[in-house]
């Protein structure tokens, strides 16, 4: 980018960009920095408090990590599928919201 | 062997110390982490007030799924507490969710303490003065509030010799 603004082409009939004061500075470099996170409303797993984005606490011990998967219930509520396949076995709600339970999606 | 109540178990130890909520105090014991022992202060302007109340917690493999079984060992007199300091609290029985951890379980026995829920007594002395002679009430209350005392005491100086 250059501060070496020629007035003799912008110049219009008022002649407003001629009184243009010169410019200051320069940028010369920027850094941007960009925050995320995940898109739901809960990150970590009310069951076993492990962010749901890891493994849960029983497959970390049983070195299942890999297939520890996320679970989404229509009411925005997500848990390890893992999780919550035991928790509905006994009582098949939301443990956060106590709405019945319904799949919305599984996986990562 | 660590399992995944265990682990679960080291969790809820681990918020306890990072982020204590007010008035009550739970440690597992020195050598078996599925018994805790846990202490619940009696809330201000309550006639439970000052009282240090004892109590366990005793997890099972299958928490956080199932709730553990929670007893004051402290005497108490409320209107849901058994004579063996069993409580009948919805949230310890068919209301629990496996969300629960220790700290909200005895804030929430906590609370219990100045609303007792005279409709499932499990000491119908209790729940009958409560609902009929509130000063009577208050009294056996101040009566275990300074029993509490004693014990912790006992423990302490227990604690002391050992």
């Amino acid at each position: 980018m250059s501060n070496d603004i020629d007035s003799t082409e912008n110049d219009g009939e008022n002649g407003i960009d001629s009184q243009k004061p010169e410019k200051m500075f320069t940028l010369k470099k920027w850094n941007a920095v960009a925050m995320w996170s995940w898109d739901v409303e809960c990150d970590t797993c009310a069951i076993c408090r492990v962010q749901v984005m890891d493994a849960c606490l029983r497959c970390q011990g049983e070195n299942k990590q890999d297939d520890c998967v996320v679970i989404w219930g229509e009411c925005n509520h997500s848990f390890h599928n893992c999780c919550m396949s035991l928790w509905v076995k006994q009582n098949n709600r939301c443990p956060l919201c106590q709405q019945e339970w319904s799949v919305q999606r599984i996986g990562i | 062997m660590s399992t995944p109540a265990r682990r679960r178990l080291m969790r809820d130890f681990k918020r306890l110390q990072e982020d204590p909520p007010a008035g009550v105090s739970a440690a597992p014991t020195e050598n078996n982490i599925m018994l805790w022992n846990a202490v619940i202060f009696g809330p201000h302007d309550t006639p439970f007030e000052d009282g240090t109340f004892k109590l366990t917690l005793e997890f099972t493999e299958e928490y956080p799924n199932k709730p553990p079984t929670v007893k004051f060992v402290s005497k108490m007199f409320h209107p849901n507490v058994y004579a063996d300091g069993g409580i009948c609290l919805d949230i310890l029985q068919n209301r629990w969710s496996p969300t629960y951890d220790v700290a909200a379980i005895l804030t929430s026995i906590q609370s219990l303490l100045d609303e007792p829920n005279p409709n499932s007594p499990a000491n119908s002395l209790a729940a009958q003065l409560y609902q009929e002679s509130r000063r009577e009430y208050e009294k056996r209350v101040a009566a275990i509030v300074e029993q509490s005392w004693l014990n912790f005491q006992l423990q302490i100086d227990s604690l002391i010799s050992s």
